[in-house]
């Protein structure tokens, strides 16, 4: 199952589902059967089957495919034959079909595709790039770095890939002339300059739900367009995802815990479906024996499939300067043996 | 499209009877009449009556046009917006021109180092006319530690105006200076007193009203953030919820009114492995707040400015000193004062004119 973790109904509707029917790949959205039971929905659920159900109090489709039918039609007075045609029809449309590994793999291989972030040696890091369909993060103290990897990131993607971008800020920290630094860098011309930032599309978000509508606004938007076409947005970068989470978190606010979720349900769904690669840039705290993790705590460190630290170089005595390291903190594919490198900030 | 409706911003009770009832997504509310719903979820018709229009919605009432925009429109939003001046022109360049508008900027430093008098002089900055290099606009003063002094305001823009008299070089700085005089200057700053946190998160509050009233004002400073929540709060993690709440609002209002936001902060000692440094207070989440990051330090005598953390700007650090006129460069040493006789400094090269330092740094 790939959604492990979450911590809200759907969690459950999926296993009593599955108590009904054997385990599979789940794909669909739609098997969260916690439906109520509307007319019209199948041939045979009409108004009067409704109420004589919801007076037993079967409300939701999983209520009616989870009880036991002869009972059933003994106490609402319906007939046998009409509420077995009628859990045959909702079970047939809401449950998921199975796929197997190979097919899988298949796809897996002709839809993922790798980006380059632009600073060679951050491609190794990664495995070389960015890997579309997965979330990777970047932590970092304030004044590591952040923003310039994801603003080099966009600025890669829009000038050598050619590829559309979308990038949300939440702190103000992307500044559209330090873009055309960094694309004046790359291209000589002036058009090129122009069609690269246009390539770039910016929104400025401050809370959650408005992250959330915005997410919602690229994926609808994003079926209409032709996939693989030019026009299409290739990667997705949120800065910071911390900035608007941490205000709603701790203390007795319950809803902080399943609005990230669902954020982050959002962006792997995105990742997943749009065929995008998402980074997130997100707070870094320490442990209680100071060793360096990742904020949000333990229910978002499960989000990213890869996570990179960004640090200043301190030197004793000397001045500050522009070098950073990246040390690859958390990797599915790579193993993890102390993969740092050094870049520096005025690329 | 299929969305849920936990991810809606509905009040806590409400969500939960809702999704108890089984609506998940908002395609199964979007068809319904509120009497239906508030009969299914058991709310009231009032709330019911709320949650449709939420749901119903469509995206381009929600604001989204002016939000989405692409990189490109962005950079020309970005050049006309323009940035507040401090009068010391090695910081103006350091930061880019000046405190930029739009953005949030953070000025920590040890006690006595000058944030209280580089808040002031930003905020009489902030209403030189436009024809001199200004942004024309009023400006807020939030103060919480009592240390806006108003003498000292009226020094610094005397001076201010002094400055924009002698370098008036035509008809329409001519007329402009009409209308920027100390009085002038006085009665577009407004002032605020807040003596404890909850008044400073009311006031944050009632900032975005009060900007819409006043469309010219260009300049906030909350002077300073550090004092209200660093003594007698027992609740560190509230103190960081509530710090990063605020973060976000003073962001979105300094995004949406096009203003400059300034906040002060105060420095801490930080105990390390066997040396203890002067770092800013308020812990290190709040450090991710502030868009830029300014750190006032002293150097035997000398005051120093560091760009510590900055978007678009490279780190720099810059002498500055404040003066009977308010917050200014350091003046260079008298050209006439370096040695003639090459010798005598062995790092000069005798077939090369000695350099000449520029005079005046404080140009408009």
């Amino acid at each position: 199952m790939s959604w492990t973790g979450r911590a809200n109904r759907r969690f459950q509707a999926s296993y009593s589902v599955s108590a009904v029917n054997p385990i599979r790949i789940h794909r669909d959205k739609e098997l969260f059967a916690m439906v109520i039971l509307r007319e019209g929905e199948c041939p045979g659920l009409t108004a009067e089957v409704i109420q004589a159900l919801r007076s037993q109090n079967v409300r939701t489709v999983v209520d009616l495919v989870s009880s036991d039918t002869e009972e059933l039609a003994r106490k609402c007075a319906l007939s046998y034959k009409t509420l077995v045609a009628v859990k045959r029809v909702l079970l047939a449309q809401y449950t998921a079909f199975p796929t197997n590994g190979a097919d899988l793999y298949e796809e897996l291989l002709s839809s993922t595709a790798i980006l380059s972030t632009g600073n060679p040696s951050l491609d190794k890091l990664l495995d070389s790039g960015l890997y579309t369909g997965e979330v990777t993060e970047l932590i970092g103290a304030p004044g590591s770095g952040k923003t310039q990897v994801c603003l080099g990131v966009a600025v890669s993607v829009a000038c050598d890939l050619k590829r559309n971008v979308l990038y949300i800020d939440s702190t103000g920290g992307l500044s559209a002339s330090r873009l055309l630094q960094m694309v004046q860098s790359k291209a000589c011309k002036m058009e090129e300059h122009m069609e690269a930032l246009r390539r770039i599309q910016v929104r400025q978000v401050f809370s959650v739900f408005s992250l959330i509508e915005a997410l919602q606004d690229l994926r609808s938007s994003g079926f209409h367009q032709v996939a693989g076409g030019s026009g299409s947005v290739k990667v997705v970068i949120v800065d910071s995802v911390a900035a608007v989470l941490s205000p709603i978190m701790g203390g007795r606010q319950t809803e902080g815990l399943s609005l990230m979720m669902q954020l982050a349900g959002e962006l792997r769904t995105m990742a997943r479906d749009l065929g995008v690669a998402v980074l997130v840039t997100n707070h870094m705290t320490r442990d209680g024996n100071g060793a360096v993790k990742a904020g949000l705590g333990r229910s978002w460190s499960h989000v990213p499939r890869t996570r990179v630290l960004l640090q200043r170089v301190e030197r004793e005595g000397a001045k500050p300067s522009g070098l950073r390291t990246a040390t690859l903190v958390k990797s599915s594919r790579q193993v993890l043996v102390k993969k740092t490198c050094s870049q520096n900030v005025c690329h | 499209m299929q969305r849920d409706v936990a991810s809606f911003a509905f009040a806590p009770a409400v969500k939960v009877r809702l999704i108890s009832a089984g609506f998940l997504t908002a395609k199964d509310i979007r068809d319904l009449r509120p009497t239906e719903l508030s009969k299914e979820a058991g709310i009231s018709q009032q709330e019911a009556l709320e949650v449709l229009q939420e749901v119903r919605r469509g995206p381009a009432e929600q604001g989204a046009a002016e939000s989405r925009l692409t990189a490109l429109e962005l950079l020309e939003r970005e050049q006309a917006l323009g940035t507040v001046i401090t009068f010391c022109s090695a910081l103006d360049q350091a930061l880019g021109g000046g405190v930029p508008v739009g953005k949030t900027t953070e000025i920590c430093g040890a006690p006595g180092v000058g944030k209280t008098q580089l808040c002031i002089q930003l905020a009489v900055d902030a209403q030189i006319p436009g024809c001199f290099g200004g942004l024309g606009g009023q400006a807020v003063y939030i103060d919480t530690e009592g240390s806006f002094l108003v003498e000292r305001a009226v020094d610094m823009a005397t001076a201010a105006v002094q400055h924009c008299t002698l370098i008036t070089k035509d008809t329409e700085q001519r007329e402009a200076l009409q209308s920027f005089t100390v009085e002038t200057v006085l009665s577009q700053l407004f002032l605020f007193r807040c003596h404890d946190y909850v008044e400073l998160l009311a006031q944050t509050h009632l900032l975005p009203d009060f900007l819409s009233q006043h469309p010219k004002v260009r300049l906030v400073v909350i002077d300073s953030i550090a004092f209200p929540f660093r003594h007698s709060f027992e609740d560190l993690s509230l103190r960081t919820r509530l710090l990063n709440g605020l973060a976000q609002q003073l962001i979105q209002i300094a995004s949406q009114h096009s203003v400059a936001v300034v906040l002060t902060n105060q420095m801490t000692t930080r105990i390390g492995q066997n040396q203890s440094m002067l770092v800013p207070a308020l812990g290190e989440s709040w450090g991710h707040a502030a868009t830029q990051r300014l750190i006032l330090h002293w150097e035997g005598k000398h005051r120093f400015a560091s760009l510590y953390k900055s978007p678009s700007q490279r780190e720099a650090t810059v002498s500055y000193q404040i003066t009977p006129h308010g917050f200014r460069d350091v003046q260079l040493p008298d050209p006439s004062v370096i040695p003639a006789d090459p010798s005598l400094t062995p790092g000069l090269n005798s077939r090369k004119r000695p350099r000449v330092e520029e005079g005046d740094p404080s140009d408009v």
